[in-house]
């Protein structure tokens, strides 16, 4: 039943994809780069977060006031607020858009999982850096995410004191607190870059960027949005009084929203479910193309003789797959026998599509299941029908 | 989709009797990525089309896993038309290979150009898992713009290979006189130099042997 699902859910996607081409040119399919997008998004957000960070002062006394004073005082310090919260908005939208596309359309077979582990968790260190951003203001809601934050810790059966003062910094409210959520903010943003890294080594060619026109959409949206509800902090933080009610952003403020319904340690046990669920994804699968049930052409192999060394393939190759290394002898054919290089294929990042057969001129690559000379009868035998 | 649209900037045939005898409709060899459309439902067992039982279909892993010479091996041995289906651009399963596959078309229509193939009997379509209707819509397509093609298939190809400079002569009328050796030659530079624009206002049809 949840493959029947998961089949259902890709005739979706490709179903509305097929929609949106009609309306864009395929080469402006929004949801064609939902990654690109992401990292439109990301940039912005990093860029107008150095602008805030140059003014925002992480104490109890002054983050408020020094908030309200980049909103009402610095020349268009509203606006470049206003930007990083509904950025940071379509930064979560689009990264939920290229999780699920990516896992219905099962875009984590074999060797892909390392793209896979990493955008877990980039999805999850981006939603935390949501929720340490909004305790930054100050406000009411700031005094409320950390409370529930600290209450559902604290419920974790041994060593909730403990999370909960890490959390803290002390098993009070401190005023440590700040500064260690500025910094979980702002260095937090610097791991999102070393996990791109990782989502991007094995990839060859990764499209970072969306095309022009969605790039000038996506900031004229977040500069409309921004200049058509303003952003506005909440009445400031009393110590002395926690708020009840919570004003929600429901892009990264839904888990508490499952406070409400759930008691800390059930949101705690499902968070830690899809969590593990989500990294299991690319495992669950059976280990083989046959057992999969796709074409079993095997593990592309490099044909010695024929390589020239020419780097077409290492170039095509989407996954990185292949690598040139120095040529331990010259090979057989004419066009071969100059080479200073010679082509190898990692077994491990392969996932036999065969791009690289396609790219190589000289017939110095082969599926071992689906040779040449495989299709050309093929070809030979169509034309005799 | 860049294969099927491009106006055809080629070489005139060298005549304008069609290469398939009336009636009989072209013989056509679709390579079909797994991953994209699936008419599995609308072929038969060897892998022609149930309603257009002249295209017969070859499934590969990918589109980029095509080869373009073997798109002109098709050709060469009996296929008038020879196409590559991949799925949508920007969504192949294996990232690129659409991509790359529709740029190889690309040149090897331009390489069909100066070897006197009509370079719309190849193209690269682009068709998503679901959309068999636009598929079958395109080779229908695809099919009767290579039937209406005019000509052999492949020119004659001990003609063209023996006399590559009186190929070349008549459609250059500004080159400079001492070029004319050279060009002979299948040189990087002279292959640059003869192309669409200058064989468009050369307007010489290729004589014919």
């Amino acid at each position: 039943m949840y493959s029947r699902l998961l089949a259902r859910l890709l005739s979706w996607t490709l179903r509305l994809d097929v929609a949106i081409n009609r309306v864009y040119p395929e080469d402006f399919n929004p949801l064609y780069y939902t990654g690109g997008l992401s990292n439109l998004f990301l940039t912005v957000l990093v860029l107008s977060g150095i602008f805030l960070f140059l003014y925002y002062i992480p104490s109890f006394n002054d983050a408020y006031a020094s908030v309200q004073f980049i909103t009402l005082q610095v020349p268009y310090g509203q606006i470049i607020r206003g930007v990083h919260r509904y950025s940071a908005d379509a930064f979560m939208i689009a990264i939920l858009l290229h999780f699920f596309r990516n896992w219905f359309t099962d875009r984590f077979r074999f060797s892909r999982d390392e793209p896979w582990i990493s955008g877990m968790m980039l999805l999850l260190f981006s939603g935390f850096l949501g929720v340490t951003g909004y305790v930054l203001v100050w406000d009411e809601r700031s005094q409320l995410l950390v409370a529930m934050t600290g209450r559902t810790l604290a419920a974790v059966p041994g060593v909730g004191g403990w999370l909960q003062s890490m959390w803290q910094g002390s098993s009070g409210i401190s005023n440590l607190l700040l500064p260690r959520m500025l910094y979980l903010h702002v260095g937090l943003a610097v791991l999102l870059y070393i996990l791109l890294w990782w989502h991007y080594v094995r990839i060859r060619h990764p499209k970072v960027w969306p095309p022009a026109v969605w790039t000038l959409f996506s900031l004229g949206l977040i500069f409309l949005l921004t200049g058509l509800v303003p952003t506005l902090s909440q009445p400031p933080a009393h110590p002395e009084s926690v708020p009840r009610t919570l004003t929600v952003d429901w892009f990264f403020l839904l888990p508490y929203v499952g406070l409400t319904v759930l008691s800390p340690l059930v949101l705690i046990a499902l968070a830690v479910v899809i969590t593990v669920y989500g990294l299991y994804i690319p495992y669950e699968l059976p280990e083989t193309p046959a057992a999969l049930g796709i074409r079993d052409s095997g593990i592309a192999q490099v044909v010695d003789a024929n390589c020239t060394g020419c780097e077409l393939c290492y170039y095509d190759c989407p996954y990185n797959a292949i690598v040139m290394a120095p040529s331990p002898h010259p090979g057989v054919t004419k066009a071969a026998q100059a080479r200073k290089l010679l082509a190898i294929v990692l077994e491990s990042r392969c996932v036999e599509c065969g791009i690289c057969i396609g790219a190589c001129p000289f017939e110095a690559l082969e599926l071992p299941r689906l040779l040449e000379r495989d299709v050309q009868e093929q070809v030979v035998a169509a034309c005799r029908a | 989709m860049p294969g099927v649209d491009r106006p055809a900037s080629a070489p005139a045939g060298t005549g304008t009797a069609p290469a398939a005898p009336a009636g009989r409709p072209p013989r056509i060899v679709g390579f079909l990525c797994d991953f994209a459309v699936d008419v599995s439902a609308f072929t038969a067992a060897n892998g022609t089309l149930r309603d257009l039982p002249h295209v017969t279909l070859i499934k590969v892993p990918c589109s980029g896993f095509v080869r373009p010479a073997w798109l002109e091996f098709a050709l060469r041995n009996g296929a008038e038309g020879a196409f590559v289906c991949g799925c949508p651009l920007g969504d192949c399963f294996n990232r690129l290979g659409n991509n790359l596959i529709g740029d190889r078309v690309v040149q090897l229509r331009r390489r069909f150009e100066r070897q006197r193939i009509h370079p719309d009997r190849i193209a690269a379509i682009y068709y998503g898992l679901h959309d068999h209707e636009g598929f079958l819509g395109a080779v229908r397509a695809f099919s009767d713009r290579v039937a209406a093609l005019p000509g052999p298939v492949v020119p004659a190809p001990r003609a063209a290979a023996a006399r590559p400079a009186a190929a070349a002569a008549p459609a250059r009328p500004a080159a400079p006189p001492g070029a004319a050796s050279p060009s002979a030659s299948p040189s990087a530079g002279s292959r640059a130099e003869s192309g669409p624009g200058e064989r468009a206002d050369g307007a010489a049809p290729e004589e014919e042997p």
